[in-house]
């Protein structure tokens, strides 16, 4: 335990510090430390409003911070722009969906590809370039997306829409996945298979995993590591178990549920 | 050139440029008001604007119809004329396509449907001017000389703008105008009938412009063709941000006060190059205008 | 949005049926043989509409992959236009190199206007298109030096080689190879990996951002080449053209090759190319109502955004679809 935590300490695969994001005169997220060991399903999670989306987009650098340091695999990337993520090894998936809703799955996917599809001229002027045609099917495959890969995004329903994004976000042969409520909206078959996948994702492909969930049953099943924020700052962090007695963990959430017991009431 | 007169040049040109900048202002107000609620750019502005001025012509001229008659029949038309092409046009195109640049085609089409329409009845064949109303005797204001008419139409498109910004900021309707342009969704939660609230601005827009038609009209000669002045309402709202309400206003006056200066200084003939020169110097230098913020990301 | 009972039949492109090659390509073969059975003025037509087709996939290029708009259309082509007619005056080369030169300032030319333009939003491009077209045609009938200004400039017959070509049935094999040239351009870039994130920055910005492609860069390179072929259709033009007049470069043309790609569909290459033949017939015949263009004009692309969005022949399918599934 102790050796595990000193070497998760020694080279988080990614690492937050301080970070500090304002909007106007309001502080969304304040002095956030957190750290997120190579090959873990990490899960940040708090009530509505805590600052989790906030913080998932400045990781992955739709939003600047005003204060702090982000580091990935040893790298600053806290001035990057976002469209350089995806070449690092860094993919996301978005919480209200932004798929290319004209377009089929299999483009879609492939559209993913992207920082891989321009190897050569060749590769380039393809429509089917070589190598990474291959991949995306397989991705398909994976998703459970075979049957839909040539129907256009806009007309599968949403679980389906769900896996379409992560697909894609896999095509970007990712060291490290961001996912934003992969599991809100998805009944509990669809759920179960999500589980499934990540953690196939973090034992056979090594990948680290980095989610923002309000689906508890998904967080405490999978998470190596959870975070939990509050108001814009951490309230808790440890394993599922950790969390799920530590008391500012339940004052959070039962005050809430409080909250909205006197608001109905 | 000697230094008196380009200080008299400069003074006549910042007149005149106050008085023509005050309509350019008026359009890009009502430009602007729709691309914040709407966030399309209104391609038909200018032929609305020139519409309005000849059904304003066709009352007061063909039918002798009294001008109190006239002034507000002609803004009922504009303002219905709009609020009913948002309504049937516009609503029926983002049912059926979602992109913007569908609803932009739209507008393009009203333009060319209204600046047909005007040639067709024969009204635009010759050029016309709207009798003015206030007697055009000249004084002298410093070293420039204006007319009582151009000091009427300064006066009145600051009247209208400011009874605008008072509606658009300080009464009910106008904070639910604002709701929408910030987040409709949020603003329909809330109570905000979102078809009557589009209907009300684009009819409002209708309005501002056909206050530009009669106040300009009596100035200029009135083609089929004058909606081309929309150009320049369109470089004055990018100069101000373009969706900052009195960065449009202020966007006007510039852009009326270069024209001006343009066409003393440098040839009448390069007045044309000055809308596109304007925006090209805004985007080098300034590409967020004078009054626009930085432009924030969509949120994800 | 996607109530309709096909919505989940899949998308892929269905095999043509023997009927519909067969008339491809009798269509084919008419197009190539058109010369030996009609007169010269069809010929003319010919080259024209061909010339529209091209000037329609540049459109289709900005429109209708990158989901931006451009209201200098017409602009893009007169600088094709001078500058091909220019370089073949000035330089002893066959034509081709003087369409190339005219593409290529034509595709500087857009360069420099999007770079600028899609600084702020994409809206601004439309705006900045809107005033640099009127601009244009300003400069057209007033660089007297180069252009020849309101008079017109006359265009030196086009040569390759020994041969030098005279009249419309000369030319018509040679814009029948350059139209053909510009569609295959057309379909490669739309399906390369350019063409691909021409569409993801159509369809999501932020999502396009996330798979790393530059947005803003490709908005400007998609309105760059839209601007070259328009340039490459002034090329074709001086092909058969001996003489080019200002007036013809105005807002009139941008919103009539709008017109014909809003009628053969957005979005689609094929329907730019059918909108082209279909509406240009039509705008041939229309000539002869000057006074109700405008209103024409104006009232098929409202009337199009708002019932027939996806183009005539999308229009036309779909209907016939919901005939044969008896509703």
């Amino acid at each position: 335990m102790a050796a595990e935590d000193m070497a998760a300490a020694a080279a988080p695969f990614l690492n937050v510090e301080g970070l500090t994001i304002r909007f106007g005169g309001l502080t969304a997220v304040g002095g956030l430390d957190m750290a997120v060991a190579k090959g873990s399903i990490h899960a940040l999670i708090g009530p509505n409003g805590a600052g989790k989306s906030t913080t998932f987009n400045c990781i992955s650098r739709f939003y600047t911070p005003s204060e702090g340091r982000i580091t990935y695999d040893g790298r600053d990337i806290t001035r990057l722009p976002a469209r350089e993520m995806a070449g690092l090894g860094i993919a996301r998936s978005f919480q209200n969906l932004e798929l290319f809703a004209e377009l089929t799955v299999f483009e879609n996917v492939l559209i993913g590809a992207h920082v891989h599809a321009g190897r050569t001229w060749r590769d380039a002027l393809s429509a089917r370039p070589r190598g990474v045609v291959e991949e995306v099917e397989h991705l398909i495959e994976r998703t459970g997306l075979t049957a839909y890969a040539q129907t256009k995004a806009r007309n599968l329903d949403f679980g389906h829409q769900k896996m379409v994004e992560i697909a894609r976000a896999l095509a970007i042969r990712p060291k490290l996945l961001l996912l934003d409520e992969p599991a809100a909206g998805l009944r509990n078959r669809e759920i179960a298979a999500l589980d499934t996948l990540l953690c196939e994702l973090r034992e056979r492909d090594g990948l680290t995993i980095l989610l923002v969930e309000h689906v508890m049953q998904l967080v405490m099943s999978i998470s190596d590591r959870i975070t939990v924020l509050s108001f814009g700052t951490k309230i808790a962090e440890g394993t599922a178990a950790e969390v799920r007695a530590h008391p500012a963990v339940i004052e959070a959430y039962l005050g809430r549920e409080a909250a909205q017991e006197a608001a109905h009431g | 050139m000697d230094l008196q007169l380009a200080l008299i040049f400069l003074q006549q040109g910042i007149a005149s440029g106050l008085v023509s900048g005050s309509v350019y202002a008026l359009l890009a107000l009502a430009i602007v008001v729709i691309f914040k609620t709407s966030d399309v750019p209104n391609f038909a502005q200018g032929e609305v604007f020139m519409a309005a001025g000849y059904v304003a012509l066709y009352l007061f001229v063909f039918q002798q119809m009294p001008i109190w008659v006239v002034l507000p029949a002609t803004l009922v038309v504009a303002f219905l004329a709009m609020a009913l092409f948002r309504r049937f046009v516009l609503d029926q195109v983002a049912k059926s396509a979602k992109d913007l640049v569908y609803l932009v085609i739209a507008t393009l089409g009203l333009s060319y449907v209204l600046k047909g329409l005007v040639r067709r009845t024969g009204f635009g064949d010759t050029p016309r001017s709207f009798p003015a109303l206030v007697p055009t005797d000249s004084i002298m204001i410093g070293q420039a000389s204006v007319t009582l008419l151009d000091l009427a139409i300064f006066g009145t498109a600051v009247v209208v703008m400011a009874a605008f910004f008072w509606m658009f900021n300080y009464t009910k309707i106008g904070r639910a105008m604002r709701a929408v342009g910030m987040n409709p969704k949020a603003a329909q939660l809330v109570g905000v009938d979102l078809r009557r609230c589009h209907m009300l601005i684009w009819g409002l827009s209708g309005v501002i412009s056909a206050i530009a038609a009669l106040l300009i009209s009596p100035k200029i000669l009135m083609t089929a063709d004058m909606g081309s002045i929309v150009m320049l309402a369109f470089a004055a709202a990018i100069v101000g941000g373009f969706s900052s309400l009195p960065g449009a206003v202020v966007g006007g006056f510039v852009i009326g006060i270069v024209e001006n200066l343009v066409g003393l200084f440098i040839s009448s003939r390069a007045i044309v190059l000055a809308p596109f020169l304007a925006i090209l110097i805004v985007l080098v230098l300034r590409p967020q205008g004078l009054f626009g913020g930085k432009l924030t990301i969509k949120k994800v | 949005m996607s109530s309709s009972p096909l919505a989940s039949a899949p998308e892929g492109r269905p095999g043509l049926p023997g009927a519909a090659l067969g008339g491809l390509a009798l269509a084919a073969l008419l197009a190539v043989a058109l010369p030996f059975f009609t007169t010269g003025y069809v010929v003319y037509i010919a080259n024209l509409l061909l010339v529209f087709v091209v000037l329609c996939l540049g459109l289709h290029i900005v429109i209708g992959e990158t989901g931006q708009f451009s209201m200098a259309h017409a602009a893009f082509y007169g600088i094709g236009i001078y500058a091909s007619a220019l370089a073949n005056r000035a330089v002893d080369l066959p034509y081709p190199f003087a369409m190339l030169f005219g593409a290529l300032v034509a595709g500087a030319v857009g360069l420099f206007i999007g770079a600028l333009a899609l600084r702020m939003r994409d809206i601004y491009l439309a705006l900045a298109t809107f005033a640099f077209g009127e601009a244009m045609q300003w400069v057209f009938a007033n660089w007297d030096s180069v252009t020849n200004g309101p008079n017109g400039l006359r265009i030196a017959p086009a040569r390759f080689g020994p041969l030098e070509i005279l009249s419309d049935k000369q030319a018509y094999p040679f814009v029948l190879f350059f139209c053909l040239l510009a569609i295959g351009f057309t379909v490669v870039v739309s399906r390369s990996r350019l063409g691909r994130a021409f569409r993801a920055v159509r369809e999501s910005e932020v999502a396009a951002m996330a798979m790393g492609i530059d947005v803003r860069r490709t908005r400007v390179i998609g309105f760059g080449l839209s601007a070259a072929v328009a340039g490459f259709a002034g090329g074709m033009f001086g092909l058969f053209q001996t003489f080019i007049h200002p007036d013809s470069l105005g807002f009139q043309t941008t919103i009539l090759v709008l017109t014909m790609v809003v009628v053969g569909g957005l979005g689609s290459i094929w329907g730019a190319i059918g909108g082209a033949i279909v509406f240009g017939l039509i705008s041939e015949v229309l000539r002869q109502a000057p006074q109700y263009q405008e209103i024409i004009y104006g009232a098929i692309l409202m009337l199009f955004m708002m019932y027939a969005p996806h183009g005539l022949f999308a229009f036309v399918g779909e209907r016939i679809r919901e005939a044969r599934h008896g509703r």
